[in-house]
Parts: structure tokens; C-alpha cells; sequence
């Protein structure tokens, strides 16, 4: 009975009461179990999946986090053990260092160098979308094949970017890139940045195309210079993108464990180390899956501020 | 005054116009680079003789990729997970998007939150657990145990995008349905889905690119050349610190090939997909 619902039973008196207000509040009086039993039925599926797949596990990342637990063998409860063996480890340390480096470099030469397309691809040009689409191919490939490929641009003898100095004659030293302590990570960061900023050029230029032209030509004619125009319109009409796309960002940067892994797997000497990595490295390279979720989970905090958020602010957002 | 606004805009469109080349040479120099190792023989591609240009083209290393490699198998792999994923997530993602859209009923608001807290969970934190709940499950190593997985993430997000399109469709066209004898269901397949055939395509090619692209789970889950996915299997072309640069950029220019193509066709719809529909695109 709860997918056939018998439309004489949610219309009963349709045309006697005309008003949308009373029609809605009958409807829901005689109908509304067989209509919450119906979306019950019809959310179960995705329910399903996501209690068994994302719920499920990230408690049990918790439960995980409090034992000695080996891949392959049973788990020994050791209460917080983990946290405290994490906490007086200096590769912990820095890996929390590196992490906020990795991500708010990162994250503000996405924003600076997606504003800068943005604007760019607005001004009127010949050919404007071919170049958009050209801009926007390294978010369209895959991350692995993104990093494979720089991994392979960054190749001491043989890469592109050594044999292109040398060529032209910048440089006769061979440069480490992915093993120079003091160049790893900005090696690590100009390749994240390299695949995410198209996704910051994409969301901003689509909020620059949704302001009125009108506003703009009001201002010219009132003589404020193209910079003036730029902090009084553009800025307050994309505060709202320019914080959710910095936000998601944010989460997706910080998590990302691809590029170091296949870059530097987080050397020379822990210089590129960043959480995600580390947890993987204890859990599968280490096989301590307890510890590896220990890991994780100390840096969740900092994540869940962020997804809280931006789960709220996309429900605003969406709802009108 | 205007004149010196009309100045400063030409100024702007010279800059614009030189910040535009560079960014166009940053973002295509490494696509050149990998397709230009993929034509190049071995001799071109190290030590000395290394070339910037391809002197003396040649398909060898897609010759050696088809043939001493397994990556027709990884293709394999990757397109039946791609596939299984979008269909089921499809499914799922229109019965649970139509009840958020539609129906009354108490915790709608929750399970809607719900939805986007789920999509936002990064699959770094959630592997661990669910590495160690394959394994007692004997999903290791299996298609299902990737597909299921999968559905973690492309699930919420495929309801969540559908919820806001099914909204949009007129509530007038659903209750005539209703009212000349369809049920619920009904309604959903003859009325609201073909009118939302634009977002399902979009829905679907998202899921298809987000379980063709994904690494971590497919790396964790999953050991045996059978079973394996392309983005894992690429990384198989470094043994041992030697890498075989030649058939690897091959495979990754073939295997960027496939979301590449969606994105051109939907790149409209990007914007509005990964931020769920908080930017207007």
C-alpha cells in the first residue's frame, strides 16, 4: 500500500475548496501517512547506502582509533594509547605544520589565479570560449594522471622542465626538484594548484556573468574608475561564492592525499608530509589500521568546523 | 574622465591579453609534454638524447601499451565500475530526491542536511574503516566491494542535485497525472523524469567521471590485475623505481580521454554540480 496511492484519496473534494492553503492542509490530513510511509520506502535505498558507507565507518574510525589493530588480525582496545603515542611524535608535528602551509598556500594562489582568469575571460575577446575550455581541461583529467604527469616534468635527467632550463640556457646544474628539501613542497603546490585552479576560475566566473551589466555602466557614468567599480560592485556581489568555493576547496585540498603520494610520498625527510598521507602510510605501508585512523581522526576537528559550515550555507543557499 | 576609464580599459585588455597567454602555456605545456613522450621512442625519452620535440615520431609505445600491458583490462574494469556505479546511484538518487522534492513527511530537513554533510566527508578519513569492513566482508579485491564504495559519495550527491531540479518541475503537470489515476511512482517515470532529462544526463556523467577518476579507494581495495581500475593500474608502470615513461603517458593520455570528452560536453553544468548547486552557473 505505500506506493499506490489512490489520487481520489489526495484529491478528495478538489474543485469544492478552491484555495491552495486548505486544498494543501486537507491533503496532508488524510494522506500525510501514506505519504511519509511512501518516502520512507523511496529514501530507504539511498539511506541504506549512506548509513552503510559513510555513517558506519566513520564511527567505527572512531572505535578503530582506541585499539592496537594490525591488518588482517584482531583489534586490541588500548583506550587512547594511539593519540598519546601521536602526540609525542615530532613527524606528527610537522605534519601539522605542513599541512597548513600545503593548504593555505594552496588554497590562496587557486583564488588569486582563478580571480585573475575570471576577470580575464569576462573582458570581451575573439575566441573567449575556446580558451575557456582550454583553461579548464586540467580539472576535467584525473588527479593520479595530473600528478603521474609532473612526476614525469619534474624527472631529474630526463623531464621536461631541466631539459627546457638547460636548453635555454636558465640553469647547467641538474635541479632535484622532488628531492631538494627547500624545493619539494613548492614543487608539490604549484601541481595542486596547477589542477585546482580552473575549479576557482569556473565558480567565479560564473558569479562575475550573473552581475547586471547595468550596475557597471551606472558607475561609469557616475566616473568611478575601473578599479573603484571592481571593490564597490564585483567584490560584495561574489562575497558569497568567493566563501563557498574557498571553503569546498579547502576541504578537498586539505584531504587530497594523490599528488604527495605520487610525487614525494611525503620526503625528503617528512618535508611534504600531510595528514591524509600519513594516514595511509601508517595504516596500509605501516599495516596499523588503528593508528592510521588515529591519524586521521586528529585532524578532523579542524575539517568539521568547515563541513558544518558550508553544509549550512549551501542549504541556505539552495533553498531560495 | 571617461576617457581616462576608456584608457585604463585598454591598458586592462593588454594586460588581460598577456595574462591570458601565460596561463594558456602553464595550463597546455604538461599536456604537451605527456603527448609528446607517448610518440617518442625510448632513445628520445632518456638521458642525453633527450628531445623537447619529437624527432622520429612513433606509435611503439601504444604498440607495447596494447600489447605487453594490461590495460585493456584496466579499461575494462574501470568502465563496468563507472557504469554499475552511475546506473545504481541514478536509480537511488531519483526515489530519494523525488520523496525530498515531493512528499511530507517528518526529518525531510535532516535528511536533506544529512545529504550534504555526506558529500562533504572526504574519503581520506573514511577509507581506513571501510578498508577494514571489505575485508570482513570479503568485498576485497571484488568489483562490488569498489561499486558499493562508490556509491558512498556519488549517491548523496546524485539526490541532492536531483531534490533541487525535481522542484522545478510545475506541480500542476504531476497532479493531473495524479489525478487521472497514476500513482506516485507513475507520476515520477512518466511525468517528472522525462521533463528533468537534462539533469539526469548531468547526474549521471558526474557519477561516471567521479568513480572513472577515483584513486584512494581503488588503490586500498583492490589488489589483483583482474579486478584493478585504470587510475591504479597507471601507477603500475613504475617498478621498482623504473618507470616506463613511454607507455605510461600513452595510458594516461588514452585514460583522460573519457572524462575529458563529458566535461567539453558538460562543462555548462560543472559549476552548479560540485557546488551542488550553490553557485549558479
Amino acid at each position: 500500500m505505500t506506493s499506490g496511492v489512490d489520487p481520489a484519496v489526495l484529491y478528495p473534494d478538489e474543485r469544492a475548496v478552491p484555495t491552495p492553503v486548505l486544498r494543501a492542509r486537507r491533503r496532508r490530513s488524510l494522506t500525510g501517512r501514506h505519504e511519509a510511509r511512501l518516502a520512507y520506502a523511496l529514501l530507504l535505498p539511498a539511506l541504506l547506502v549512506i548509513l552503510g558507507f559513510v555513517a558506519y565507518p566513520f564511527v567505527s574510525a572512531v572505535y578503530l582509533s582506541l585499539q592496537n589493530k594490525p591488518v588482517g588480525a584482531v583489534g586490541r582496545f588500548v583506550g587512547l594509547a594511539n593519540y598519546a603515542e601521536l602526540f609525542r611524535d615530532e613527524v606528527f608535528f610537522q605534519t601539522v605544520r605542513n599541512t597548513i602551509v600545503y593548504t593555505t598556500v594552496g588554497v590562496s594562489l587557486k583564488f588569486v589565479l582563478g580571480l585573475t582568469m575570471a576577470l580575464i575571460l569576462d573582458q570581451k575577446r575573439r575566441f573567449n570560449n575556446v580558451f575557456r575550455m582550454l583553461l579548464f581541461i586540467p580539472w576535467a583529467v584525473p588527479v593520479v594522471i595530473a600528478a603521474l604527469n609532473w612526476r614525469w616534468i619534474f624527472d631529474d635527467l630526463s623531464g621536461f622542465l631541466n631539459n627546457f632550463l638547460i636548453t635555454v640556457g636558465l640553469t647547467r646544474d641538474i635541479i632535484s626538484w622532488l628531492a631538494d628539501p627547500r624545493l619539494a613542497m613548492g614543487c608539490v603546490i604549484a601541481v595542486v594548484v596547477w589542477q585546482g585552479t580552473p575549479f576557482y576560475t569556473m565558480t567565479f566566473l560564473a558569479g562575475l556573468q550573473a552581475i547586471p551589466r547595468e550596475l557597471y555602466e551606472a558607475a561609469e557614468i557616475d566616473g568611478a574608475s575601473v578599479v573603484r567599480q571592481f571593490v564597490h560592485i564585483t567584490v560584495p556581489r561574489l562575497r558569497t561564492i568567493f566563501l563557498t568555493t574557498v571553503m569546498l576547496s579547502t576541504i578537498w585540498t586539505a584531504t587530497n592525499l594523490q599528488f604527495v603520494l605520487i610525487l614525494t610520498r611525503g620526503g625528503p625527510a617528512n618535508r611534504t608530509e600531510i595528514f591524509p598521507h600519513l594516514a595511509y602510510v601508517t595504516a596500509l605501508g605501516a599495516r596499523r589500521l588503528g593508528m592510521g585512523a588515529a591519524v586521521s581522526l586528529a585532524f578532523f576537528p579542524l575539517l568539521v568546523i568547515l563541513i558544518v559550515l558550508l553544509t549550512r550555507r549551501m542549504l541556505r543557499q539552495t533553498d531560495d | 574622465m571617461p576617457r581616462t576609464t576608456s584608457g585604463t580599459r585598454r591598458l586592462f585588455r593588454w594586460i588581460g591579453n598577456g595574462l591570458l597567454l601565460v596561463m594558456l602555456v602553464w595550463t597546455l605545456v604538461p599536456f604537451y609534454w605527456m603527448i609528446a613522450t607517448s610518440l617518442k621512442a625510448d632513445r628520445e625519452i632518456y638521458g642525453f638524447e633527450a628531445t623537447l620535440v619529437p624527432h622520429h615520431p612513433t606509435l611503439a609505445a601504444y604498440v607495447r601499451l596494447f600489447q605487453q600491458t594490461p590495460f585493456l583490462k584496466y579499461v575494462r574494469n574501470s568502465t563496468i565500475i563507472a557504469v554499475s556505479t552511475t546506473a545504481v546511484s541514478l536509480v537511488f538518487g531519483c526515489l530519494g530526491a523525488y520523496a525530498l522534492a515531493r512528499l511530507r513527511f517528518r526529518g525531510r530537513r535532516l535528511i536533506a542536511r544529512g545529504l550534504v554533510f555526506t558529500y562533504l566527508v572526504p574519503p581520506s578519513l573514511l577509507f581506513i574503516p571501510l578498508f577494514a569492513m571489505m575485508s570482513a566482508l570479503s568485498l576485497v579485491d571484488t568489483h562490488q566491494g569498489l561499486i558499493l564504495a562508490y556509491l558512498g559519495f556519488t549517491v548523496p550527491f546524485c539526490t541532492w542535485l536531483l531534490m533541487g531540479y525535481f522542484r522545478s518541475v510545475p506541480l500542476e503537470l504531476e497532479e493531473a497525472a495524479l489525478v487521472d489515476g497514476c500513482t506516485r511512482l507513475g507520476a515520477l517515470i512518466r511525468v517528472v523524469l522525462p521533463m528533468s532529462l537534462p539533469a539526469l544526463a548531468v547526474v549521471a556523467f558526474f557519477s561516471f567521471t567521479q568513480a572513472w577518476n577515483e584513486f584512494l579507494y581503488a588503490n586500498v581495495f583492490v589488489n589483483s590485475v583482474e579486478v584493478r581500475t585504470i587510475t591504479t593500474g597507471l601507477t603500475l608502470f613504475i617498478v621498482e623505481d623504473v618507470f616506463f615513461w613511454g607507455p605510461m603517458m600513452g595510458a594516461a593520455f588514452l585514460s583522460a580521454l573519457p572524462p575529458l570528452v563529458v566535461y567539453l560536453v558538460f562543462q555548462r553544468w560543472v559549476v552548479k554540480g560540485l557546488t551542488l548547486g550553490a553557485v549558479k552557473g
